[in-house]
């Protein structure tokens, strides 16, 4: 204590310029015992300690946000509406099939007096992509509509192209049982066994995988073998009787998705239900040499979206597709359907992502047919059943679905842009707040998103489009993503790994 | 570029620790005066993560509106701070 005051002295001048003073700085022994410096030091570790422990807790936290919380109230069903969702009422089926267009000629003509258009529903899926290009117009020129056609080129190599259609029992969406082993591989415990599963899944290529038990509610019945106009029974022509389905989700590459509703999008669309029809293919192939029965769907056979959500992978949007944390509306979904039923099962979980919908509405602005619900609709657009134009003429929606708590779209003007534009559109996926490239602040803005009130929703969607995300029909997105494959030679930000741009 | 945003702003987070814990030597500030200074801090801090972020992926527009409104709204957060509630501190120090 006695010789405190000279070490004070002594601290005073450590801050001087006189030479000689440096004879009189405090060694390291010296400094240690200042009990001012001691005293800073003590504060600095204490701050930077507690900074750093809650930077760590925050962290923890948005790690178990992105978990999402077990949903308990998925589906909500009205049961006076919902009835099996026949496969012949879902529009792409219904357009696919110049029988189903000779028995109902009424829907043509229904949609053709109250849209007041002359619209050819059967050869408008024939001649979408024979639109002639204009090599003046970004987005609509030879070269997009090359990489259209080559996207969807390996389904139509694989003889699933018709499988978007929902078209069952196709090339890779085989129901042939031939090479099933005879021997039935046993798993340790019901984890392990979806472990391998989602092992495999990520060997594949699959952005995300969930496995949901076989739901009857979501599976379209009867089946309609649309090539020989034949209905079919789950029950009768089906190789088996599936207790789980698994469901793999594949990512549509974010620069070439934001230029939509160019046909350069229709790119990636055809891309990845590609790609989902060789995985899905693979994963069935796997479980059969397992021993265990499996057919893969792509759009066929039951409702992709439900059995997304029933799988944990995400929740339904307003634009009515699965949004999935981290890749948002930006996924294609792929289904196997399978009689192993010794797996441990995921649950729908919710991310404020339905609520988030209830106050956004980017996509039905963005959407060029107006087929999507406004948040201005009645009750939001968010019901047992559709509430947009015309929904309440007798026969106008096919009774799609019905009876489920959900928003409800007019795919008939969706598909009927689709035509009209000469080629798919995804301007509701593009312009989606939940359409992120894989960087740090969309993650910290999915996971504070549980947790945000209302007001902060409708904000939230407000900045979207001012900080410069979701503008669709734009010719300088589609300039900008014919540059995006420079670097590619060596990609040492490992591009477009999950569908995002620059980072993996 | 993604290495030199998070070191930069780890030097940025401990040249503020030390300015925290210097000015914390100095005077003595109320609760509110801290809360609105480590506020500040976290608030450039984020706005310069999210400007980094958002020109790596190529959003120059939102790298821009991040700085202004996180780090721009924690700077003036901090300079509000700073006049009105240290600088009368200070004074009493000093007397």
């Amino acid at each position: 204590m006695s010789d405190e005051p000279d070490k004070a002295k002594s601290s005073e001048t450590q801050g001087t310029s006189n030479p000689e003073a440096a004879d009189t700085l405090p060694g390291p022994e010296e400094l240690l015992t200042d009990p001012t410096r001691r005293r800073f030091f003590q504060r600095v570790a204490i701050g930077g300690g507690a900074a750093l422990t809650g930077g760590a807790a925050a962290y923890a936290a948005a790690r178990i946000s992105l978990q999402g919380l077990p949903e308990q109230d998925y589906p909500q069903i009205d049961e006076k509406l919902f009835k099996p969702k026949d496969q012949r009422d879902v529009v792409l089926t219904f357009v696919s099939s110049k029988t189903l267009n000779e028995k109902h000629p009424e829907r043509n003509e229904q949609y053709k007096r109250l849209q007041k258009k002359a619209f050819d529903w059967l050869n408008g899926m024939r001649d979408m992509y024979s639109k002639p290009w204009d090599n003046r117009k970004p987005g609509y020129t030879q070269m997009d509509r090359a990489l259209q056609k080559a996207g969807w080129h390996p389904l139509e190599v694989g003889g699933s192209r018709a499988s978007a259609n929902l078209q069952p029992n196709t090339g890779l969406h085989s129901w042939d049982q031939s090479d099933l082993e005879k021997e039935q591989y046993e798993f340790e415990s019901k984890k392990a066994a979806s472990d391998a599963i989602k092992s495999a899944a990520r060997v594949f290529g699959s952005v995300k995988c969930g496995i949901a038990r076989r739901d009857k509610r979501w599976d379209y019945d009867p089946l309609y073998d649309l090539e020989n106009d034949r209905e079919l029974s789950w029950e009768k022509d089906f190789p088996f009787e599936p207790k789980t389905v698994i469901v793999l989700l594949t990512a549509q590459d974010y620069d070439c998705i934001s230029t939509a509703p160019a046909w350069t999008a229709d790119g990636t669309v055809g891309d990845s239900y590609s790609q989902m029809g060789v995985k899905a293919d693979q994963m069935a192939k796997f479980l059969r040499g397992m021993g265990y029965q499996a057919v893969s769907a792509g759009n066929d056979l039951g409702n992709s979206v439900a059995y997304g959500i029933m799988a944990g992978l995400g929740e339904a949007g307003r634009n009515n597709q699965l949004i999935a944390p981290g890749v948002g509306p930006r996924v294609r979904i792929a289904k196997i359907y399978t009689d192993l039923d010794f797996v441990e099962y995921d649950q729908p979980h919710n991310w404020g992502i339905t609520d988030f919908c209830l106050s956004c509405g980017k996509c039905a602005e963005a959407c060029p047919s107006n087929a999507i619900p406004l948040p201005e609709d009645k009750d939001g657009g968010y019901g047992f059943e559709p509430t947009y134009e015309f929904s309440d003429e007798p026969g106008y929606t096919w009774n799609n679905q019905l009876g489920i708590r959900k928003f409800y779209s007019d795919a008939k003007k969706c598909y009927n842009f689709w035509v009209e534009n000469g080629g798919g559109c995804g301007a509701c996926i593009a312009s989606c707040t939940f359409n992120e490239p894989d960087y740090w602040h969309h993650w910290f803005i999915m996971a504070i998103n549980p947790i945000a009130p209302g007001f902060l929703h409708g904000l939230m969607a407000e900045a979207h489009p001012a900080f410069g995300y979701g503008h669709t029909n734009d010719p300088k997105k589609v300039i900008k993503f014919w540059k995006s494959g420079e670097g590619m030679r060596t990609n040492l930000d490992l591009k477009n790994n999950i569908g995002t741009s620059n980072k993996s | 570029m993604e290495l030199m945003q998070w070191f930069f702003m780890g030097v940025l987070f401990t040249l503020s620790v030390f300015a925290l814990a210097y000015l914390s030597m100095v005077v003595k500030l109320e609760w509110y005066t801290w809360a609105g200074l480590i506020t500040g801090v976290i608030m450039v801090l984020f706005g310069i993560g999210w400007a980094g972020a958002s020109f790596l992926e190529g959003y120059p527009q939102s790298g821009s509106l991040g700085l202004a409104i996180f780090s721009g709204g924690g700077v003036v957060l901090m300079t509000l701070t700073w006049r009105h509630l240290v600088t009368p501190a200070l004074s009493r120090h000093a007397k």
